[in-house]
């Protein structure tokens, strides 16, 4: 990655440091990049806020319903089948 | 086998919504969330054998489960061909410039995490989530909601990591672009 990055390419390298560590120079490519644009500046922190915001919700998931009734007897069923040839 | 029959049916009573929530969040679908948890169930009753009870019977099963899950979506994103430079690229360039720079200024968010705002997020995520191209869905909600490192992502469906990690980035872009349109740059702002 060459040191003057665009937006665009900054979005691609602040993306993959979400999943990896980054190489040195790609991590400088970036941290110079941030610098100086602000929409990226908040590209990043928002994609840290994205992360956190699924993470909390997906705690929050334990209010949804459970299986239906008719579900759980089909499952229950199966089960059945599955101990009784 | 009476002793099978007992645990088998005390797994879906205790377990079974649990299970079902585990499977739904990733599936975003309730009949194949209902299919993930009875393979789990049936797989578990194959492999009990094996079971020796080191781990709790719910881990044990979401460690399955986590596999039927993939099965599931792995079938799916056969499915939907993902090809090498389509899927979103034309879109992708759309909020860019010629030159690379934003086409559009972003908006600050505020603080997203407040509280009294978490209903109205919630509908405005899944939403969101519903709109993503299902392979690009599939895979930011294996990374971003079931929190699995994008190694693990690419050999469990089984595409190149140059691939998983595009559409994950294009996943980020898209679903950051949708939060914003849809009121996030509002919530904890007001």
């Amino acid at each position: 990655m060459k040191w003057i990055t665009t937006c665009k390419e900054t979005t691609e390298l602040a993306s993959r440091a979400m999943d990896e560590r980054l190489s040195f120079g790609d991590r400088m490519a970036m941290r110079t990049h941030l610098v100086i644009c602000e929409n990226c500046r908040r590209f990043m922190q928002q994609l840290h806020d994205m992360r956190r915001l699924f993470q909390t919700e997906t705690r929050a998931n334990d209010a949804v319903p459970g299986l239906s009734s008719e579900a759980r007897q089909r499952i229950a069923n199966e089960l059945q089948n599955k101990l009784d040839p | 086998m009476p002793l099978n029959t007992l645990d088998a049916h005390r797994w879906l009573a205790d377990h079974g919504d649990y299970l079902f929530r585990v499977a739904r969040r990733q599936l975003h679908s309730d009949a194949l969330a209902e299919d993930a948890v009875q393979d789990t169930l049936l797989a578990a009753l194959s492999a009990q054998a094996r079971y020796a009870g080191d781990a709790s019977p719910r881990t044990w099963l979401t460690g399955i489960l986590k596999h039927k899950i993939v099965d599931l979506i792995r079938r799916q994103v056969r499915e939907v061909e993902i090809p090498r430079d389509a899927d979103g690229e034309e879109a992708v360039d759309s909020l860019f410039q010629q030159d690379g720079h934003w086409a559009e200024p972003l908006r600050p968010w505020g603080n997203p995490q407040a509280e009294a705002e978490l209903s109205q997020l919630r509908r405005v995520l899944d939403e969101c989530a519903d709109r993503l191209k299902p392979s690009m869905a599939q895979i930011f909600s294996l990374r971003e909601v079931a929190g699995m490192e994008t190694e693990e992502i690419c050999k469990e469906l089984n595409i190149t990591p140059t691939n998983c990690w595009v559409l994950l980035h294009r996943a980020r872009l898209f679903m950051r672009q949708c939060l914003e349109l849809n009121g996030f740059s509002k919530v904890g702002a007001a």
